[in-house]
């Protein structure tokens, strides 16, 4: 087994490597920047180097510092975690130019998959059905592309081939709207991607976003672990995950089909090593391919906690060249998982990202609750790297169950210095579309309200209002001790007893 | 000490009586109030029943989160809902206010011109904001001087939307 591994990630997901190498008795490698001298990776691992200045592109995306500090650490493989360089083609080969393991798939697997059009295309050939578009035709110019929607049919999506994260991507609902979408569409994906290339695809309405986690070894195993229904987003960015879909609780032969799709995609591209594959399923149970992410995905957790499998631990095993652990039959699931992503954004005020220290940090615990993160109190919320905070993820033998618990699990959880949408995953909880599984992947955008989904909680107007009262006469309290006249004993002692701090 | 407390158009009269004991509303209530690791995350236990919850001050009021739910407080002592009453609707002459938005949205309707007359409770700017429409209205009678906002445009949370000066023979 590997002696060393270094993590070219931070945050939550370093922590969760680091966790994996030490159950598997490995040394590791952190890497930070400036700005992440405290983060717990940081701290858990054996090894520590600095990279760089905080923005990413002079630190966590320097893949020659990267490569370089492997090298001197003695360091078996690097692990790249999701982000960063993952999904970098050039990275992977570069990390096995150098005689490092990179743990993930092969270079030209992550190419293969990377350019979505090419990706597209290359599923289609081996009979997996894509979401009817452009694919095959390569890349078109402007009057090819508005000369090919109308075969497509509207609405259609206007997508770029080198895209994630919602970038690029434009709605168009009829063909005189298209050529101002098509210019804004290129000049977004050239400006976040570095290439201005388009693709269509049909806009599917009404749909799920479902994926398949896929796990191959370099001896041609390929098993999947199951789905993730990953419907609640917000502008493309997932808010919330789990596994089963209510969508194919009661549809165990389309599960299987899928399942089956998952596996046949994976091959398609010679893959080894976890990824994930992901569909868009209508209304009418026709399921299309839409990707592959070549890496360990943000909500991995949700499947490890229905199979009972340690997910990073068996990337490790694979990377290192072990077969698989599991065959398809032995995969066993058990429960219901749900996973919100806490991150510091404001969910009264837009969805604001908030920055600043977290003074204090209460992460709720007890049966069946897991909590993935890299902050602590005294963490300072930096605007160069994304907001995540932490995951959470509950487990229940139901799905009801698992929202009950999640539901207490929010309630316990305490973040103060920044803002978080714990109160948005509160309320969601309460939601009937929600608690009855039916949502699709605009339910976030279109039909849910921080107000309208409020209704259902319980109202304490009148314990918020004594609450800011009492807190407000002691803050005046404390004031007029301060400034007030002296000797004047004040009429009323504080009703509070105040915790010294740093105790 | 009294307070009010108003919080979603409802009033809730508080009176400190002791470090323990409120009068609240009609009833005495025994409570006990402490701040979570000097953090504002507070404890409160009232008659037994406990709670927890997030107190921060806003600009004008004070922002309660608990059990899932936000709430915007106001809080008056006495002698400030005394002025404030006897205040009402009384604009001093040449009294200037400055409409701030609310909430982020969109303005989807700003139905008034610079240099026009109001009367109290016209509507100024209609502020669409998570799917609700919120007409916000004058204060009192005035002439809308500045206006800064116009309709079809995004508005940050306290971006100032326009002035409005209290008209000389603004009475009510």
């Amino acid at each position: 087994m590997f002696k060393k591994i270094l993590i070219a990630n931070r945050g939550e997901i370093a922590v969760r490597i680091i966790r994996a190498c030490r159950e598997l008795g490995i040394k590791t490698v952190a890497v930070y920047s400036e700005a992440d001298r405290q983060a717990l990776h940081v701290r858990y691992a054996d090894e520590a180097y600095l990279l760089g200045p905080s923005l990413a592109r002079e630190s966590y995306l320097r893949g020659d510092k990267i490569i370089d500090i492997a090298r001197k650490c003695v360091a078996d493989a690097i692990h790249p975690g999701y982000g960063f360089l993952a999904e970098r083609a050039d990275f992977a080969a570069a990390c096995t130019d150098s005689g490092l393991v990179f743990i993930g798939p092969k270079a030209s697997s992550i190419a293969a998959m990377g350019d979505k059009a090419v990706a597209r295309a290359t599923v289609a050939k081996a009979g997996v059905t894509v979401v009817p578009g452009t694919e095959g035709e390569g890349s078109l110019r402007d009057d090819e592309l508005l000369a090919f929607a109308p075969k497509i049919g509207f609405p259609l999506i206007i997508k770029a081939v080198s895209g994630g994260g919602g970038k690029g991507m434009r709605d168009v609902r009829n063909l005189d709207e298209m050529p101002d979408l098509i210019q804004s569409a290129r000049r977004e994906a050239e400006s976040s991607f570095g290439d201005g290339n388009i693709y269509l695809e049909k806009l599917v309405e009404g749909a799920r976003h479902i994926e398949f986690q896929i796990m191959a070894d370099k001896f041609g195993n390929v098993i999947h672990l199951g789905e993730r229904e990953c419907s609640i987003q917000r502008r493309h960015q997932k808010l919330i995950e789990e596994s089963p879909s209510p969508f194919l609780a009661d549809d165990e032969s389309l599960r299987q089909r899928m399942g089956a799709v998952a596996v046949q995609a994976a091959r398609a591209v010679d893959y080894a090593n976890a990824g994930t594959i992901e569909f868009l399923v209508d209304k009418d149970r026709n399921f299309y391919f839409l990707e592959m992410n070549t890496r360990l995905q943000v909500e991995h957790p949700v499947t490890e906690a229905v199979t009972g499998m340690d997910i990073v631990a068996e990337q490790i095993r694979v990377a290192f060249g072990w077969q698989l652990s599991h065959k398809q039959e032995d995969i066993r699931w058990r429960g219901a998982a749900i996973d919100c992503r806490i991150n510091a954004e404001d969910p009264y005020n837009g969805f604001l990202p908030s920055s600043g220290r977290i003074t204090l940090t209460r992460p709720p615990a007890g049966p069946g609750v897991r909590i993935d993160t890299g902050v602590y109190a005294g963490f300072e919320v930096s605007p160069y790297y994304d907001p995540l905070i932490s995951k959470m993820i509950v487990w229940g033998e139901t799905r009801s169950q698992a929202i009950v618990r999640m539901r207490r699990a929010l309630e316990e959880y305490k973040i103060v210095g920044v803002r978080t949408n714990i109160p948005f995953h509160q309320t969601m909880m309460d939601t009937y579309p929600f608690i009855t599984g039916k949502y699709d992947t605009r339910f976030v955008e279109e039909q849910f309200s921080m107000l309208d989904a409020a209704e259902n909680r319980e109202l304490y107007l009148d314990i918020a209002a004594l609450l800011a009262t009492l807190v407000a006469h002691e803050q005046m309290e404390h004031r007029s001790q301060i400034y007030g006249q002296s000797g004047q004993k004040p009429t009323w002692k504080w009703a509070v007893r105040r915790t010294k701090p740093n105790l | 000490m009294k307070y009010i407390a108003e919080v979603d158009g409802l009033e809730f009269p508080v009176e400190i009586l002791d470090e323990h004991h409120i009068r609240f509303g009609k009833e005495t209530l025994e409570v006990d109030l402490t701040a979570v690791s000097g953090q504002p995350l507070y404890s409160l236990i009232v008659n037994g029943e406990s709670f927890e919850g997030y107190v921060y001050p806003d600009e004008r009021s004070w922002q309660v989160l608990l059990l899932g739910r936000s709430y915007s407080v106001n809080i008056e002592d006495e002698r400030e809902k005394r002025l404030r009453t006897s205040d009402a609707g009384l604009a001093c002459p040449g009294r200037e206010f400055t409409l701030k938005a609310p909430m982020p949205g969109l303005a989807i309707a700003v139905p008034v011109t610079e240099g026009q007359q109001v009367e109290k409770g016209q509507i100024l700017v209609i502020l669409e904001s998570m799917k609700m429409q919120n007409e916000l209205r004058a204060p009192y009678a005035g002439t809308v001087v500045r206006l800064r906002v116009k309709s079809g445009e995004s508005v940050q949370q306290k971006q100032t939307l326009l002035n409005l000066v209290a008209s000389i023979s603004s009475t009510h």
